[in-house]
């Protein structure tokens, strides 16, 4: 695969060689983030964000100028019936952990009064507004 | 950066610092290998537009370590 164009002198294809780049810049964001979540010291962790942020930056063009000169293939689009499922668990999700965090907290506050009307109606007639 | 909130790096903070180091020094050769060879213009540019963000990010990583050599103990502590 590396030597298949006149190129052959080459140490690797030139869309490798950008792959690899794209490759090490997205486990240097996953090493800044890390280090973020593990410094002690305020200075040191800013340090880390503002690094994390704009390396992920650098991987984001990268990644669009691959694409646009259809070097990076991205995987085929998820089914509609895929998505369905995947709703309706989120919604089952969702509506067992709000009943889970009722029942822990409902004695909190004073305003921590018992609805009045059925539990997340709302939301399952508008799942899209929150 | 506030030096209010400068403490003396931990073990672990200082790896991280070196990793990082080690980390930007590789992403600019690989881009700089690679835009010697490329024969794309647009590429070519933005690889070394990249070559000199990383390029800060090491300064970034030195001065940090550079900033708190004077908080460092010079004996192991607790």
């Amino acid at each position: 695969m590396y030597y298949q164009n006149q190129n052959q002198s080459a140490f690797m294809q030139e869309e490798d060689l950008l792959y690899t780049i794209l490759a090490d810049l997205k486990r240097t964001v996953r090493e800044y983030t890390t280090a973020a979540t593990e410094s002690s010291c305020p200075m040191v962790r800013q340090m880390f964000s503002q690094l994390n942020n704009d390396t992920l930056r650098l991987q984001g063009e990268l990644y669009n100028l691959m694409k646009q000169n259809n070097m990076y293939s991205t995987s085929g689009k998820a089914l509609r019936q895929d998505l369905d499922k995947q709703i309706q668990d989120a919604r089952n999700t969702q509506q067992q952990c709000r009943q889970f965090v009722q029942q822990k907290t409902s004695g909190m506050s004073p305003y921590a009064h018992a609805p009045n009307v059925p539990l997340h109606q709302q939301n399952n007639q508008n799942p899209y507004y929150m | 950066m506030q030096s209010g909130q400068m403490q003396a790096i931990t073990g672990k903070e200082l790896e991280y610092i070196v990793d990082s180091i080690s980390n930007e020094d590789l992403l600019i050769k690989q881009c700089a290998a690679t835009a010697a060879v490329t024969q794309n213009p647009a590429i070519q540019q933005a690889l070394q537009q990249y070559i000199r963000s990383m390029d800060h990010h090491l300064d970034m990583l030195v001065q940090s370590l550079q900033q708190h050599q004077q908080l460092a103990p010079t004996q192991p502590q607790q």
